[in-house]
């Protein structure tokens, strides 16, 4: 048995820190690891960034993000990535890590990913310079995450992105932006390995449960989706206990 | 004057855009000349902010707050994914 908390789009600064710590404090009686959906912080800075590895780092579990849109704003996503590498966090850009877990290999790869829209409705790699830039990006991040994907060996392979990888979870956000919020592509990339959970977040307004054409179980895990601190997913089980409060 | 549906376009970009909100998650709808913020966010000083703003920028604009504040707690389940 493994049990993943799941979270995206903290949005941490200074304002915010202090707020998740009581239920981070909790989490390791909970949950083996804390995977982050993106938009870990509001415009993308350094400082935003430290905020976000005081209050989730320092865990007594692993801690395993891909970055968002915000955390693009300020175009240091790699200082950025540095802070919270530094702090002990594990950063996910089409790559993978694997956790080892009372005796099982729990793999993660993730990614951002990229709107594009889904199918009946998503952008093509066609016509202007920008437009074939914009999908081409979409069809990159995706081909990429796949690779990434496909290359774990573990016993529970986890999804981790910040972009959509199907419409249902979107369900409840104005269907004109669907296609700023996610893309077919990421669900075909998790539809090409043995993928037993995906995570995603960004959509604020959305559905928490979907699943890929291919069967994979899709959960929205955005802060406002979820409503609380995190969410505790478990794999690997024969059985599931109801109550999470440990003895 | 700024037609119904520029005027929440205005609103959203402002709230996507200005550097002291960068909030994509808010939903806007205008009623006569009322505005009705929906949505969540991470502390009181951000929903405050917001309405600060578009206060500033659209002094005309009558603003109903309905933005609510995201919690936090710790989870009392669990899902088991199969």
């Amino acid at each position: 048995m493994i049990r993943i908390a799941a979270v995206g789009d903290v949005h941490v600064d200074k304002d915010v820190v202090g707020r998740y710590r009581p239920a981070l404090e909790q989490l390791p009686e909970r949950a083996d690891a804390l995977l982050v959906a993106g938009d870990l912080t509001r415009h993308g800075t350094v400082d935003e960034a430290q905020c976000f590895a005081t209050e989730f780092g320092g865990l007594a579990v692993p801690v395993v993000v891909v970055l968002g849109n915000h955390d693009h704003q300020s175009d240091q996503e790699q200082q950025v990535t540095e802070v919270l590498t530094d702090a002990g966090i594990t950063v996910l850009e089409c790559s993978s890590t694997v956790l080892e877990i009372r005796g099982h290999r729990l793999g993660i790869a993730g990614a951002k990913g990229f709107g594009g829209g889904f199918a009946g409705a998503c952008a093509s790699n066609f016509g202007e310079r920008e437009m074939k830039t914009f999908v081409g990006v979409t069809e990159d991040i995706s081909a990429r995450l796949g690779e990434a994907l496909r290359a774990v060996e573990c016993d529970a392979l986890v999804a981790l992105t910040h972009y959509a990888p199907v419409p249902e979870t979107l369900i409840g956000e104005p269907l004109e932006i669907y296609p700023f919020l996610g893309c077919y592509q990421l669900g075909n990339a998790i539809d090409s390995a043995p993928t037993a959970l995906a995570l995603h977040g960004h959509a604020h307004h959305g559905s928490e449960r979907g699943r890929t054409p291919g069967g994979v179980p899709v959960r929205n895990v955005a802060h406002p989706v979820i409503k609380q601190a995190y969410n505790v997913y478990q794999l690997l089980s024969e059985s599931v206990d109801s109550e999470l409060v440990s003895a | 004057m700024t037609n119904q549906i520029d005027l929440e376009a205005e609103i959203q970009r402002l709230l996507t855009e200005h550097d002291r909100v960068a909030e994509q998650g808010i939903t806007v709808q205008r009623r006569d000349n009322v505005v009705v913020l929906g949505g969540e966010v991470e502390s009181a000083q951000r929903r405050d902010e917001i309405c600060r703003q578009i206060t500033s920028h659209f002094p005309e604009i009558e603003i109903t707050c309905d933005i609510g504040i995201t919690r936090a707690q710790a989870p009392s389940d669990v899902e088991e994914i199969s």
